[in-house]
Protein backbone atom coordinates (compact mmCIF):
# COMPACT_ATOMS: atom_id res chain seq x y z
CA UNK A 1 0.00 0.00 0.00
CA UNK A 2 1.32 3.38 -0.77
CA UNK A 3 1.41 6.19 1.91
CA UNK A 4 -0.39 9.11 1.17
CA UNK A 5 0.25 11.44 3.98
CA UNK A 6 4.10 10.80 5.83
CA UNK A 7 4.71 13.48 9.03
CA UNK A 8 8.27 13.88 10.55
CA UNK A 9 8.80 15.03 13.84
CA UNK A 10 6.41 18.20 13.68
CA UNK A 11 6.03 20.96 16.15
CA UNK A 12 4.19 23.79 16.48
CA UNK A 13 5.42 26.26 19.19
CA UNK A 14 2.93 29.23 20.85
CA UNK A 15 5.02 31.07 22.59
CA UNK A 16 5.36 28.90 25.89
CA UNK A 17 2.97 26.33 24.59
CA UNK A 18 3.90 23.58 22.74
CA UNK A 19 0.61 23.11 20.78
CA UNK A 20 2.59 20.34 18.91
CA UNK A 21 5.15 18.04 19.78
CA UNK A 22 7.13 16.17 17.34
CA UNK A 23 4.68 14.29 15.55
CA UNK A 24 5.31 11.70 14.02
CA UNK A 25 2.46 9.76 11.81
CA UNK A 26 2.08 7.97 8.49
CA UNK A 27 -1.46 7.63 6.60
CA UNK A 28 -1.66 5.00 4.14
CA UNK A 29 -4.26 5.18 0.43
CA UNK A 30 -7.78 3.96 1.71
CA UNK A 31 -7.60 3.88 5.28
CA UNK A 32 -10.19 5.92 6.84
CA UNK A 33 -7.69 7.57 10.03
CA UNK A 34 -9.18 8.96 12.66
CA UNK A 35 -7.54 11.94 15.12
CA UNK A 36 -8.67 11.82 18.59
CA UNK A 37 -7.92 13.61 21.47
CA UNK A 38 -9.33 16.62 23.83
CA UNK A 39 -10.31 19.83 22.93
CA UNK A 40 -6.96 21.28 22.93
CA UNK A 41 -4.55 18.32 22.24
CA UNK A 42 -3.41 19.91 18.78
CA UNK A 43 -5.93 18.32 16.20
CA UNK A 44 -6.80 21.06 14.66
CA UNK A 45 -3.02 23.02 14.76
CA UNK A 46 -2.02 19.50 12.87
CA UNK A 47 -4.38 19.41 10.00
CA UNK A 48 -3.75 23.44 9.75
CA UNK A 49 0.05 22.74 9.16
CA UNK A 50 -1.08 19.69 6.82
CA UNK A 51 -3.06 22.12 5.03
CA UNK A 52 -0.49 25.25 5.37
CA UNK A 53 -2.50 27.29 7.08
CA UNK A 54 -0.83 27.47 10.01
CA UNK A 55 3.57 27.59 9.96
CA UNK A 56 5.12 24.70 11.78
CA UNK A 57 7.59 25.50 13.97
CA UNK A 58 10.33 22.23 13.04
CA UNK A 59 9.71 18.95 11.42
CA UNK A 60 8.42 18.16 7.98
CA UNK A 61 5.37 15.98 6.02
CA UNK A 62 4.92 14.53 2.85
CA UNK A 63 1.61 14.41 0.57
CA UNK A 64 1.73 11.69 -1.80
CA UNK A 65 5.57 11.06 -1.41
CA UNK A 66 6.40 14.39 -1.85
CA UNK A 67 7.33 18.18 -0.42
CA UNK A 68 3.79 19.74 -0.55
CA UNK A 69 2.95 22.74 -2.45
CA UNK A 70 -0.75 24.62 -3.88
CA UNK A 71 -0.89 22.21 -6.21
CA UNK A 72 -1.15 19.22 -3.74
CA UNK A 73 -4.13 20.50 -1.90
CA UNK A 74 -5.95 20.69 -5.17
CA UNK A 75 -6.05 16.88 -4.95
CA UNK A 76 -7.18 17.46 -1.40
CA UNK A 77 -10.33 17.82 -0.48
CA UNK A 78 -10.54 19.56 3.26
CA UNK A 79 -13.04 21.32 5.84
CA UNK A 80 -11.52 22.75 9.14
CA UNK A 81 -13.31 23.68 12.12
CA UNK A 82 -17.13 25.37 10.73
CA UNK A 83 -17.56 25.73 7.37
CA UNK A 84 -16.56 29.26 5.96
CA UNK A 85 -17.77 30.98 2.72
CA UNK A 86 -18.65 33.92 1.54
CA UNK A 87 -21.62 34.98 3.45
CA UNK A 88 -23.40 37.03 0.65
CA UNK A 89 -22.62 34.58 -1.97
CA UNK A 90 -25.08 31.44 -3.25
CA UNK A 91 -23.96 27.71 -2.74
CA UNK A 92 -23.44 27.98 -6.14
CA UNK A 93 -21.28 31.12 -6.71
CA UNK A 94 -19.56 29.83 -3.60
CA UNK A 95 -18.45 26.77 -5.04
CA UNK A 96 -17.77 28.27 -8.49
CA UNK A 97 -14.96 30.30 -6.57
CA UNK A 98 -13.61 27.12 -5.87
CA UNK A 99 -13.72 25.20 -9.00
CA UNK A 100 -11.67 28.46 -10.13
CA UNK A 101 -9.11 27.93 -7.22
CA UNK A 102 -8.76 23.85 -7.68
CA UNK A 103 -8.86 24.34 -11.50
CA UNK A 104 -11.59 22.24 -11.85
CA UNK A 105 -15.00 23.10 -14.84
CA UNK A 106 -18.05 24.34 -13.41
CA UNK A 107 -20.50 21.08 -13.92
CA UNK A 108 -18.33 19.61 -11.08
CA UNK A 109 -20.75 22.53 -9.28
CA UNK A 110 -24.44 20.30 -9.98
CA UNK A 111 -22.87 17.11 -9.10
CA UNK A 112 -21.31 17.61 -6.11
CA UNK A 113 -24.59 19.95 -4.74
CA UNK A 114 -26.90 16.77 -5.67
CA UNK A 115 -24.47 14.40 -4.11
CA UNK A 116 -24.89 16.36 -0.88
CA UNK A 117 -28.97 16.60 -1.31
CA UNK A 118 -28.25 20.78 -1.54
CA UNK A 119 -30.22 20.88 -5.14
CA UNK A 120 -32.96 22.60 -4.07
CA UNK A 121 -31.38 25.58 -1.90
CA UNK A 122 -28.21 25.98 -4.20
CA UNK A 123 -29.33 29.85 -5.48
CA UNK A 124 -30.07 30.86 -1.82
CA UNK A 125 -27.38 32.93 0.28
CA UNK A 126 -24.88 31.16 2.18
CA UNK A 127 -26.18 33.27 5.46
CA UNK A 128 -29.61 32.00 5.26
CA UNK A 129 -28.65 28.32 5.00
CA UNK A 130 -28.78 26.26 8.50
CA UNK A 131 -26.15 24.31 9.97
CA UNK A 132 -26.56 21.47 8.36
CA UNK A 133 -26.73 22.86 4.92
CA UNK A 134 -23.57 24.38 5.83
CA UNK A 135 -22.19 21.81 6.73
CA UNK A 136 -23.37 19.70 4.12
CA UNK A 137 -21.84 22.69 1.42
CA UNK A 138 -19.10 22.33 2.66
CA UNK A 139 -18.35 18.76 1.94
CA UNK A 140 -20.15 19.51 -1.46
CA UNK A 141 -17.24 21.71 -1.64
CA UNK A 142 -14.61 18.89 -0.31
CA UNK A 143 -16.07 17.13 -3.56
CA UNK A 144 -15.25 19.08 -5.72
CA UNK A 145 -11.72 17.92 -7.12
CA UNK A 146 -12.73 14.30 -6.86
CA UNK A 147 -9.82 14.32 -3.88
CA UNK A 148 -7.58 11.44 -3.16
CA UNK A 149 -7.72 11.99 0.29
CA UNK A 150 -10.37 14.34 2.52
CA UNK A 151 -9.65 16.00 5.31
CA UNK A 152 -12.30 16.60 7.94
CA UNK A 153 -12.20 17.90 11.26
CA UNK A 154 -15.16 17.60 13.20
CA UNK A 155 -17.77 16.79 10.62
CA UNK A 156 -20.44 16.78 13.15
CA UNK A 157 -20.14 19.65 15.60
CA UNK A 158 -23.39 20.82 16.47
CA UNK A 159 -25.89 18.41 14.17
CA UNK A 160 -28.43 17.58 15.38
CA UNK A 161 -29.30 14.02 15.49
CA UNK A 162 -30.82 13.45 11.79
CA UNK A 163 -27.91 15.46 10.71
CA UNK A 164 -25.12 13.84 12.06
CA UNK A 165 -26.82 10.33 10.60
CA UNK A 166 -26.82 11.59 7.32
CA UNK A 167 -23.19 13.23 7.82
CA UNK A 168 -21.68 9.67 8.72
CA UNK A 169 -23.77 8.06 6.00
CA UNK A 170 -22.03 10.50 3.81
CA UNK A 171 -18.70 9.88 5.14
CA UNK A 172 -19.02 6.02 4.84
CA UNK A 173 -20.41 6.33 1.18
CA UNK A 174 -16.73 8.33 0.33
CA UNK A 175 -14.98 5.65 2.33
CA UNK A 176 -16.48 3.44 0.23
CA UNK A 177 -15.84 4.82 -3.08
CA UNK A 178 -11.76 4.21 -1.85
CA UNK A 179 -11.16 7.56 -0.88
CA UNK A 180 -8.66 8.13 1.70
CA UNK A 181 -9.97 10.03 4.85
CA UNK A 182 -8.59 11.59 7.55
CA UNK A 183 -11.21 12.53 10.75
CA UNK A 184 -10.56 14.73 13.63
CA UNK A 185 -12.83 14.59 16.44
CA UNK A 186 -13.72 14.08 19.66
CA UNK A 187 -16.45 11.98 18.79
CA UNK A 188 -15.08 8.72 19.45
CA UNK A 189 -18.56 6.54 18.90
CA UNK A 190 -18.33 8.80 15.37
CA UNK A 191 -14.62 7.88 14.89
CA UNK A 192 -15.82 3.76 16.17
CA UNK A 193 -18.38 3.86 13.24
CA UNK A 194 -16.70 5.13 10.46
CA UNK A 195 -12.62 4.74 10.89
CA UNK A 196 -10.25 1.99 10.03
CA UNK A 197 -7.14 3.79 12.10
CA UNK A 198 -6.84 5.94 14.60
CA UNK A 199 -4.49 7.39 16.70
CA UNK A 200 -5.04 9.68 19.91
CA UNK A 201 -3.21 12.98 20.44
CA UNK A 202 -2.91 14.41 24.19
CA UNK A 203 -1.36 18.14 24.87
CA UNK A 204 0.47 18.17 21.38
CA UNK A 205 1.76 14.57 22.04
CA UNK A 206 0.76 11.53 20.01
CA UNK A 207 0.17 8.64 22.48
CA UNK A 208 -1.70 5.79 20.58
CA UNK A 209 -1.63 4.82 17.03
CA UNK A 210 -3.56 1.29 16.33
CA UNK A 211 -6.31 -0.36 14.38
CA UNK A 212 -10.34 0.18 15.03
CA UNK A 213 -10.98 -3.23 14.58
CA UNK A 214 -8.57 -4.08 17.64
CA UNK A 215 -9.95 -2.41 20.20
CA UNK A 216 -12.92 -4.20 21.12
CA UNK A 217 -10.07 -6.78 21.89
CA UNK A 218 -9.16 -7.78 25.60
CA UNK A 219 -11.35 -8.51 29.10
CA UNK A 220 -14.99 -9.47 28.15
CA UNK A 221 -17.50 -7.39 29.84
CA UNK A 222 -20.76 -8.39 31.66
CA UNK A 223 -23.25 -6.92 32.38
CA UNK A 224 -25.74 -8.47 35.51
CA UNK A 225 -29.27 -7.28 36.53
CA UNK A 226 -30.80 -10.03 39.18
CA UNK A 227 -34.29 -9.25 41.46
CA UNK A 228 -31.62 -10.29 44.35
CA UNK A 229 -30.38 -8.87 47.79
CA UNK A 230 -27.25 -11.04 47.83
CA UNK A 231 -26.32 -10.44 44.24
CA UNK A 232 -23.08 -8.53 44.57
CA UNK A 233 -22.31 -11.44 47.30
CA UNK A 234 -22.94 -14.00 44.97
CA UNK A 235 -20.96 -12.34 42.07
CA UNK A 236 -17.93 -11.91 44.29
CA UNK A 237 -18.10 -15.34 45.83
CA UNK A 238 -18.13 -16.64 42.18
CA UNK A 239 -14.25 -15.78 41.64
CA UNK A 240 -15.24 -15.62 38.25
CA UNK A 241 -14.37 -11.84 37.71
CA UNK A 242 -11.30 -9.65 38.97
CA UNK A 243 -13.56 -6.15 38.82
CA UNK A 244 -17.13 -5.83 39.99
CA UNK A 245 -18.83 -2.20 39.01
CA UNK A 246 -22.46 -1.10 40.85
CA UNK A 247 -24.85 1.11 38.98
CA UNK A 248 -27.90 1.34 40.75
CA UNK A 249 -29.14 -2.26 40.33
CA UNK A 250 -27.05 -3.33 37.51
CA UNK A 251 -23.46 -4.76 38.33
CA UNK A 252 -20.47 -4.80 35.38
CA UNK A 253 -18.47 -7.78 35.64
CA UNK A 254 -14.22 -7.85 33.92
CA UNK A 255 -14.13 -11.30 33.45
CA UNK A 256 -10.91 -13.29 34.75
CA UNK A 257 -9.36 -15.02 31.80
CA UNK A 258 -11.22 -18.61 31.09
CA UNK A 259 -14.71 -17.39 32.38
CA UNK A 260 -17.54 -16.48 30.18
CA UNK A 261 -21.35 -15.34 30.58
CA UNK A 262 -22.20 -18.53 30.29
CA UNK A 263 -20.62 -19.37 33.33
CA UNK A 264 -21.36 -16.73 35.42
CA UNK A 265 -25.18 -17.51 34.15
CA UNK A 266 -24.93 -21.02 34.97
CA UNK A 267 -22.92 -19.61 38.46
CA UNK A 268 -25.87 -17.57 39.33
CA UNK A 269 -28.79 -20.46 38.58
CA UNK A 270 -27.13 -22.89 40.82
CA UNK A 271 -27.38 -20.12 43.65
CA UNK A 272 -30.88 -19.65 43.23
CA UNK A 273 -30.45 -16.43 41.33
CA UNK A 274 -32.09 -15.98 38.16
CA UNK A 275 -30.85 -12.88 36.60
CA UNK A 276 -33.15 -10.40 34.24
CA UNK A 277 -30.42 -9.27 32.58
CA UNK A 278 -27.05 -10.56 31.20
CA UNK A 279 -25.36 -8.76 28.25
CA UNK A 280 -21.60 -8.83 27.10
CA UNK A 281 -20.21 -5.79 25.89
CA UNK A 282 -17.15 -5.36 23.22
CA UNK A 283 -15.26 -2.61 24.64
CA UNK A 284 -15.82 0.52 23.02
CA UNK A 285 -13.76 3.17 21.39
CA UNK A 286 -14.60 5.24 24.90
CA UNK A 287 -13.77 3.06 26.44
CA UNK A 288 -10.21 2.58 25.28
CA UNK A 289 -9.60 6.13 24.51
CA UNK A 290 -10.50 7.21 28.57
CA UNK A 291 -7.95 3.98 29.09
CA UNK A 292 -5.20 5.29 27.17
CA UNK A 293 -4.98 8.94 28.26
CA UNK A 294 -5.53 7.52 32.30
CA UNK A 295 -2.44 5.37 31.25
CA UNK A 296 -0.51 8.53 29.87
CA UNK A 297 -1.72 10.93 32.53
CA UNK A 298 -0.55 9.15 35.63
CA UNK A 299 2.97 7.98 33.73
CA UNK A 300 3.33 11.72 33.08
CA UNK A 301 2.40 13.66 36.26
CA UNK B 1 -3.61 35.56 -14.08
CA UNK B 2 -7.06 35.36 -14.98
CA UNK B 3 -8.17 32.97 -13.20
CA UNK B 4 -7.04 34.81 -10.16
CA UNK B 5 -8.63 38.22 -11.75
CA UNK B 6 -12.01 36.23 -12.42
CA UNK B 7 -12.11 34.77 -8.61
CA UNK B 8 -11.61 38.04 -7.55
CA UNK B 9 -14.59 39.37 -9.75
CA UNK B 10 -16.59 36.23 -8.58
CA UNK B 11 -15.97 37.03 -4.61
CA UNK B 12 -16.74 40.93 -5.24
CA UNK B 13 -19.51 41.89 -7.94
CA UNK B 14 -22.39 40.27 -5.64
CA UNK B 15 -21.08 42.02 -2.97
CA UNK B 16 -23.40 45.15 -2.92
CA UNK B 17 -20.95 47.36 -0.34
CA UNK B 18 -18.36 47.07 -2.68
CA UNK B 19 -20.39 47.78 -5.76
CA UNK B 20 -22.04 50.71 -3.95
CA UNK B 21 -18.26 52.14 -3.33
CA UNK B 22 -17.32 51.63 -7.21
CA UNK B 23 -20.57 52.94 -8.58
CA UNK B 24 -20.00 56.35 -6.06
CA UNK B 25 -16.32 56.31 -7.73
CA UNK B 26 -17.18 56.28 -11.28
CA UNK B 27 -20.15 58.53 -10.35
CA UNK B 28 -17.67 60.93 -8.67
CA UNK B 29 -15.16 60.58 -11.80
CA UNK B 30 -18.21 61.16 -14.03
CA UNK B 31 -19.35 64.53 -12.30
CA UNK B 32 -15.91 65.88 -11.67
CA UNK B 33 -15.11 65.61 -15.72
CA UNK B 34 -18.15 66.76 -16.95
CA UNK B 35 -19.14 69.25 -14.42
CA UNK B 36 -16.33 71.69 -14.39
CA UNK B 37 -18.19 73.52 -17.40
CA UNK B 38 -21.41 73.89 -15.95
CA UNK B 39 -19.61 75.25 -12.77
CA UNK B 40 -17.84 77.74 -14.35
CA UNK B 41 -20.90 78.76 -16.19
CA UNK B 42 -22.75 79.23 -12.75
CA UNK B 43 -20.05 80.89 -11.55
CA UNK B 44 -20.05 83.56 -14.62
CA UNK B 45 -23.53 83.80 -14.45
CA UNK B 46 -23.65 84.54 -10.74
CA UNK B 47 -20.50 87.23 -11.45
CA UNK B 48 -22.59 88.97 -14.20
CA UNK B 49 -25.07 89.41 -11.11
CA UNK B 50 -23.11 91.69 -9.47
CA UNK B 51 -22.25 93.42 -12.32
CA UNK B 52 -18.64 92.76 -12.72
CA UNK B 53 -17.03 93.29 -15.93
CA UNK B 54 -14.15 91.68 -17.56
CA UNK B 55 -14.17 88.43 -15.46
CA UNK B 56 -15.25 85.56 -17.24
CA UNK B 57 -14.42 82.09 -15.52
CA UNK B 58 -15.50 80.02 -19.13
CA UNK B 59 -12.45 81.00 -20.64
CA UNK B 60 -10.59 79.31 -18.09
CA UNK B 61 -9.42 76.24 -20.69
CA UNK B 62 -9.62 73.53 -18.30
CA UNK B 63 -10.59 71.51 -21.27
CA UNK B 64 -7.94 72.24 -23.58
CA UNK B 65 -6.23 69.79 -25.32
CA UNK B 66 -3.82 68.62 -23.99
CA UNK B 67 -3.93 70.82 -20.30
CA UNK B 68 -7.10 68.73 -19.82
CA UNK B 69 -4.82 65.69 -19.02
CA UNK B 70 -2.75 67.17 -16.53
CA UNK B 71 -6.07 68.72 -14.97
CA UNK B 72 -8.25 66.11 -15.07
CA UNK B 73 -5.95 63.26 -13.45
CA UNK B 74 -5.04 65.96 -10.60
CA UNK B 75 -8.16 66.62 -9.76
CA UNK B 76 -9.56 62.65 -10.54
CA UNK B 77 -6.84 61.58 -7.85
CA UNK B 78 -8.39 63.26 -4.92
CA UNK B 79 -11.34 60.41 -5.44
CA UNK B 80 -9.03 57.13 -4.93
CA UNK B 81 -9.67 57.56 -1.11
CA UNK B 82 -13.47 55.85 -2.20
CA UNK B 83 -11.57 53.12 -4.16
CA UNK B 84 -9.38 52.92 -1.06
CA UNK B 85 -11.95 51.81 0.65
CA UNK B 86 -13.61 49.46 -1.55
CA UNK B 87 -10.61 47.43 -1.55
CA UNK B 88 -9.55 47.51 2.28
CA UNK B 89 -13.13 46.15 1.98
CA UNK B 90 -12.38 43.30 -0.17
CA UNK B 91 -9.18 42.65 1.77
CA UNK B 92 -10.76 42.84 5.68
CA UNK B 93 -13.54 40.67 4.45
CA UNK B 94 -11.37 37.56 3.26
CA UNK B 95 -10.01 38.07 7.59
CA UNK B 96 -13.15 38.83 9.31
CA UNK B 97 -15.28 35.88 7.50
CA UNK B 98 -11.88 33.88 7.32
CA UNK B 99 -12.58 32.80 3.71
CA UNK B 100 -8.38 33.75 3.29
CA UNK B 101 -7.95 30.73 5.63
CA UNK B 102 -10.48 28.69 3.06
CA UNK B 103 -9.02 30.04 0.23
CA UNK B 104 -5.55 28.99 1.19
CA UNK B 105 -7.10 25.45 2.49
CA UNK B 106 -8.23 25.07 -1.28
CA UNK B 107 -5.25 25.25 -3.26
CA UNK B 108 -4.08 28.95 -3.08
CA UNK B 109 -0.87 29.55 -2.02
CA UNK B 110 -0.36 32.19 0.81
CA UNK B 111 1.37 34.19 -2.18
CA UNK B 112 -0.58 33.58 -4.63
CA UNK B 113 -3.75 35.40 -2.64
CA UNK B 114 -1.81 38.16 -2.34
CA UNK B 115 -1.04 38.26 -5.97
CA UNK B 116 -4.82 38.05 -6.33
CA UNK B 117 -5.60 41.23 -4.84
CA UNK B 118 -2.85 42.97 -6.30
CA UNK B 119 -3.91 41.91 -9.91
CA UNK B 120 -7.26 43.49 -8.80
CA UNK B 121 -6.03 46.32 -7.64
CA UNK B 122 -4.24 47.02 -10.88
CA UNK B 123 -7.81 46.12 -12.86
CA UNK B 124 -9.42 48.60 -11.28
CA UNK B 125 -6.44 51.13 -11.33
CA UNK B 126 -6.78 50.60 -15.33
CA UNK B 127 -10.43 50.37 -15.17
CA UNK B 128 -10.54 53.92 -13.96
CA UNK B 129 -7.66 54.81 -16.08
CA UNK B 130 -9.57 53.97 -18.98
CA UNK B 131 -12.39 55.79 -17.65
CA UNK B 132 -11.20 58.98 -17.11
CA UNK B 133 -9.00 58.74 -20.82
CA UNK B 134 -12.71 58.46 -22.17
CA UNK B 135 -14.07 61.39 -20.17
CA UNK B 136 -11.29 63.76 -21.13
CA UNK B 137 -11.62 62.14 -24.90
CA UNK B 138 -15.00 63.37 -25.03
CA UNK B 139 -15.54 66.31 -22.80
CA UNK B 140 -12.50 67.42 -24.83
CA UNK B 141 -13.88 66.89 -27.81
CA UNK B 142 -16.81 69.13 -27.20
CA UNK B 143 -15.03 72.22 -25.17
CA UNK B 144 -11.25 72.29 -27.06
CA UNK B 145 -11.19 75.10 -29.53
CA UNK B 146 -8.25 73.48 -31.59
CA UNK B 147 -8.46 69.71 -32.11
CA UNK B 148 -5.63 67.72 -33.91
CA UNK B 149 -4.08 64.10 -33.49
CA UNK B 150 -0.94 65.21 -32.22
CA UNK B 151 -2.27 68.24 -29.76
CA UNK B 152 -5.18 65.11 -28.25
CA UNK B 153 -2.36 62.66 -27.76
CA UNK B 154 0.66 65.17 -26.38
CA UNK B 155 -0.09 64.97 -22.86
CA UNK B 156 -1.63 61.54 -22.44
CA UNK B 157 1.28 59.99 -20.81
CA UNK B 158 -0.08 61.69 -17.46
CA UNK B 159 -3.09 59.02 -17.77
CA UNK B 160 0.09 56.55 -17.23
CA UNK B 161 0.83 58.64 -14.28
CA UNK B 162 -2.51 58.35 -12.92
CA UNK B 163 -2.45 55.25 -13.53
CA UNK B 164 0.19 54.62 -11.33
CA UNK B 165 -0.50 57.08 -8.46
CA UNK B 166 -3.93 55.13 -8.14
CA UNK B 167 -2.49 51.67 -8.27
CA UNK B 168 0.82 52.27 -5.73
CA UNK B 169 -1.92 54.13 -3.39
CA UNK B 170 -3.94 50.93 -3.21
CA UNK B 171 -1.36 49.00 -2.76
CA UNK B 172 -0.92 51.20 0.28
CA UNK B 173 -4.58 50.28 1.46
CA UNK B 174 -3.52 46.36 0.47
CA UNK B 175 -0.88 46.57 3.47
CA UNK B 176 -3.33 48.71 5.53
CA UNK B 177 -5.79 46.27 5.12
CA UNK B 178 -4.15 43.09 5.78
CA UNK B 179 -1.80 44.86 8.69
CA UNK B 180 -5.04 45.94 10.79
CA UNK B 181 -7.67 43.18 9.28
CA UNK B 182 -11.08 45.09 10.52
CA UNK B 183 -12.62 47.00 8.14
CA UNK B 184 -13.94 50.17 9.69
CA UNK B 185 -10.67 50.07 12.31
CA UNK B 186 -8.24 49.88 8.94
CA UNK B 187 -10.51 52.87 6.88
CA UNK B 188 -9.93 54.90 10.05
CA UNK B 189 -6.04 54.09 10.01
CA UNK B 190 -5.76 55.01 6.56
CA UNK B 191 -7.69 58.55 6.76
CA UNK B 192 -5.84 59.54 10.07
CA UNK B 193 -2.51 58.65 8.82
CA UNK B 194 -3.41 60.79 5.62
CA UNK B 195 -4.62 63.60 6.92
CA UNK B 196 -2.99 64.08 10.53
CA UNK B 197 0.45 61.99 10.37
CA UNK B 198 1.35 63.09 6.98
CA UNK B 199 0.42 66.35 6.94
CA UNK B 200 1.53 66.48 10.28
CA UNK B 201 5.31 65.58 9.08
CA UNK B 202 4.76 67.13 5.74
CA UNK B 203 4.05 70.61 7.82
CA UNK B 204 6.94 69.70 10.56
CA UNK B 205 9.21 69.23 7.30
CA UNK B 206 8.01 72.41 5.75
CA UNK B 207 8.51 75.32 9.65
CA UNK B 208 12.30 73.16 10.01
CA UNK B 209 13.19 73.14 6.05
CA UNK B 210 13.53 69.81 6.20
CA UNK B 211 11.79 69.12 2.85
CA UNK B 212 13.45 65.71 2.60
CA UNK B 213 10.88 63.73 4.85
CA UNK B 214 8.48 64.48 2.01
CA UNK B 215 9.89 61.28 0.41
CA UNK B 216 9.19 58.80 3.38
CA UNK B 217 5.51 59.98 3.44
CA UNK B 218 3.85 57.51 1.04
CA UNK B 219 0.68 59.38 -0.01
CA UNK B 220 2.74 62.91 0.09
CA UNK B 221 5.09 61.19 -2.63
CA UNK B 222 2.12 59.73 -4.44
CA UNK B 223 0.31 62.80 -4.64
CA UNK B 224 3.16 64.95 -5.62
CA UNK B 225 3.86 62.79 -9.24
CA UNK B 226 1.25 64.61 -11.22
CA UNK B 227 1.47 68.93 -10.04
CA UNK B 228 -0.99 70.66 -8.99
CA UNK B 229 -1.59 72.94 -12.52
CA UNK B 230 -4.15 75.08 -11.45
CA UNK B 231 -1.55 77.87 -11.07
CA UNK B 232 -0.75 78.62 -14.02
CA UNK B 233 -4.25 79.88 -14.91
CA UNK B 234 -3.11 82.51 -12.81
CA UNK B 235 -0.37 83.16 -14.60
CA UNK B 236 2.26 81.11 -11.46
CA UNK B 237 4.45 78.77 -13.43
CA UNK B 238 3.94 74.99 -11.89
CA UNK B 239 5.70 71.97 -13.43
CA UNK B 240 3.52 70.70 -16.21
CA UNK B 241 5.67 67.35 -16.52
CA UNK B 242 6.59 64.06 -15.14
CA UNK B 243 9.93 63.69 -13.62
CA UNK B 244 12.03 59.98 -13.53
CA UNK B 245 12.80 60.63 -9.18
CA UNK B 246 9.23 61.29 -8.66
CA UNK B 247 8.33 58.47 -11.10
CA UNK B 248 10.66 56.30 -9.59
CA UNK B 249 9.78 57.09 -6.05
CA UNK B 250 5.91 56.14 -6.62
CA UNK B 251 7.28 53.19 -8.08
CA UNK B 252 9.44 52.39 -4.85
CA UNK B 253 6.42 53.00 -2.72
CA UNK B 254 3.89 50.76 -4.62
CA UNK B 255 7.08 47.53 -4.78
CA UNK B 256 7.36 48.13 -0.85
CA UNK B 257 3.77 47.76 -0.09
CA UNK B 258 3.59 44.41 -2.45
CA UNK B 259 6.44 43.13 -1.08
CA UNK B 260 5.10 44.07 2.57
CA UNK B 261 1.66 42.43 2.28
CA UNK B 262 3.53 39.28 0.82
CA UNK B 263 5.44 39.24 3.80
CA UNK B 264 2.69 39.52 6.20
CA UNK B 265 0.31 37.23 4.78
CA UNK B 266 2.99 34.51 4.55
CA UNK B 267 4.28 34.26 7.57
CA UNK B 268 1.15 34.44 9.46
CA UNK B 269 -0.96 31.79 10.43
CA UNK B 270 -3.86 32.07 9.27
Amino acid sequence: MDTVLKINGLSKRYGKIMALDRLDLEVKRGNVFGILGPNGSGKTTTLGILLEVINQTEGSFEWFGAPSNQNTRKRIGAILEHPIFYPYLTGVQNLKIVCDIKEVPYSRVEECLTQVGLQERKDSKFKTFSLGMKQRLSIASALLCDPEVMILDEPTNGLDPQGIAEIRDLIIDIANSGKTIIIASHLLDEVQKVCTHFCVLRRGKLIHTGLVEDVGKGDIIVEVKADSEKLQDTLTASNMSKDIKRELDKYTLTMNEGFSATDINKYLFDQGITAKHLVVKTKSLEKQFLEILAEQGGGQS
Amino acid sequence: MMRLLRIEIQKLWPNRAFRLLSILYMVAMVIIAVGVMPFLKYLKSRIEDFDVDGVDPTIIPFYEFPDIWQNLTAVAIWFKLLLGFSLIYSITNEFSYRTIRQNVIDGMSKAEFVWSKVILAGFLSLASTLTLFVLGLITGLIYSTEISMSLVFEDVHFLLAFFLQLYAFLLFTLFVGTLIKKAIIAMGVLVFWILAVENGFYVWGQVKNQQWIEYFLPVKSINALVHNPFPKYLLMEVQDFLTFPEFALVLGWGALFFWATTKLVVNRDL
